[in-house]
């Protein structure tokens, strides 16, 4: 395995839900320590797309490589072991409601990775340190505002240890006022190399993280580049009538 | 009436002491209804369609025959047929026990469904197994959910251990109505033994109320 070999491929991904094709053959690739961000309409299959990434939803089509190995998610230890290596954020943080913040991010550890449980915790009061929530282990996910929730969610994924972090709108069932504090924890992951695909809505933060920008519409990647080509000076139509929509959005609003 | 006290008084301690018969034939039943309702909910909910199938008609069958010709059933037709020599007190906790089990399974079915589908998708997204989450993560919260219908299945199951008496199990009807018969004192007897079960749907309500407060997670108003 060299550096050049892409840390996660996925090859011409379909998914169809009955009549209603969702995702029409995307591919792309994230090379270690990139960090790649979807944007396009909602229904576009940008969810979708990641949660077939990580097998949530079966896929009709394609192929998923990780280091170059491909994944057959038909056998269950092949697939969970990748799990473990792709870390999943979800939109609306799916914390598991009968533990508290510290067992949230324990239980992958201690009932997956078989990491006894002196060692496990250790580890997991240094997850909930590095998004900021020490302070807040033993409150349970009813307790905890929606910024603490997704930073606890983002915690329990890096206890994991996961070469690749899959983020689906982390931050867009959360409360203005409770963006930043995301934000902030997710800026913190790319300056320490991990490497990141992320859906968003907010343009000004992804254009300030990714290397690339993916504009995905009606179940394929349309156009694809460097932040400030797509944003501003996107060679398709539709992506710059999309992008010059939010990209006023964004700006009214700060 | 003074006659009716006399022989409450004198009878008492036999009859009360059908309170522990009881309520080992309704506590084993209920335990051996949970583990066999918790196997059967993940069962039909988790299972392939021929697993559902079968529960579906395991549910239907012990949903819709009479108790009592369960027990009649079991102790006189299949037990004695098979040649298997089991005391009426183990068959009772036994049919009751699976007549609860089909019941049971639907209430923590019922509670399975209604957790959200991301906490399934969490679970296996940091690795999890299929098995693994439905016991670490989806049954602790549903047993939790399923507290408010165990309730009610314990008040039911008390009852129905009444009609153990027609195997024998001397548990507090049939202590009641031997002195009943030999005294006379249907009404007293029978008011008596009416208070005892009304007393122990009081006590063990209250004490699944405890039960429930006692795991209910913080910060969830239920």
């Amino acid at each position: 395995m060299t550096d050049q070999t892409p840390v996660l491929r996925i090859q011409n991904i379909e998914k169809s839900y009955g009549d209603n094709k969702v995702l029409k053959g995307v591919s792309l690739e994230l090379n270690r320590g990139g960090i790649k961000v979807i944007i396009g309409p909602s229904g576009g299959g940008k969810s979708t797309l990641l949660h077939c990434i990580n097998f949530l939803v079966g896929l009709d089509e394609g192929r998923i490589y990780l280091n170059g190995k491909e994944i057959v998610h038909t056998r269950k230890r092949e697939l969970t072991a990748y799990r473990q290596k792709v870390g999943m954020i979800f939109q609306d943080f799916n914390l598991f409601d009968h533990l508290n913040a510290l067992h949230n991010v324990l239980i992958g550890p201690v009932r997956v990775k078989k990491i006894p449980k002196s060692e496990a915790t250790e580890r997991a009061v240094a997850e909930l340190e590095r998004v900021g929530l020490r302070d807040h282990m033993t409150k349970y996910p009813a307790e905890l505002s929606g910024g603490q929730k997704q930073r606890v969610s983002i915690a329990r994924a890096l206890a994991m240890d996961p070469e690749v972090m899959l983020l689906d709108e982390p931050t867009s069932a959360l409360d203005p006022e409770l963006i930043g504090e995301v934000h902030e924890v997710i800026r913190d992951l790319a300056l320490g190399g991990m490497t990141m695909l992320l859906v968003t809505h907010e343009v000004g933060f992804a254009s300030s993280l990714a290397d690339e920008i993916f504009f995905m519409e009606d179940g394929k990647i349309v156009e694809q580049g460097p932040p400030q080509k797509i944003l501003f000076n996107a060679e398709c139509d539709r992506t710059r009538e999309f992008c010059s929509k939010i990209g006023r959005l964004h700006n009214n609003s700060s | 009436m003074l006659q009716g006290f006399i022989v409450i008084s004198e009878n008492l301690p036999y009859i009360l002491g059908g309170i522990s018969v009881t309520l080992t034939v309704v506590v084993g039943a209920l335990v051996l209804g949970l583990s066999l309702g918790i196997v059967l909910s993940v069962a039909q909910v988790y299972g392939n369609r021929v697993v559902q199938r079968t529960v579906g008609v395991y549910v239907w069958f012990f949903r819709g025959i009479p108790l009592l010709v369960l027990l009649f059933l079991f102790y006189f037709g299949i037990l004695a047929n098979l040649q298997i020599d089991l005391s009426p007190f183990i068959v009772s906790i036994i049919v009751l026990g699976l007549i609860s089990s089909a019941y049971q399974s639907q209430i923590i079915r019922g509670a399975i469904l209604s957790l959200p589908e991301g906490q399934l998708k969490a679970a296996r997204s940091i690795g999890m197994s299929d098995a693994r989450a439905i016991v670490f993560v989806i049954l602790p919260q549903a047993i939790r959910l399923s507290i408010p219908g165990w309730t009610n299945e314990y008040t039911i199951i008390l009852k129905d251990s009444a009609v153990t008496y027609a195997l024998g199990v001397t548990e507090i009807l049939a202590r009641s109505r031997h002195v009943a018969e030999r005294t006379y004192q249907h009404f007293w007897i029978y008011i008596l033994a009416g208070c005892i079960f009304l007393l122990l749907t009081y006590i063990g309500t209250k004490l699944f109320q405890i039960l429930e407060e006692k795991v209910r997670t913080p910060g969830y108003t239920q």
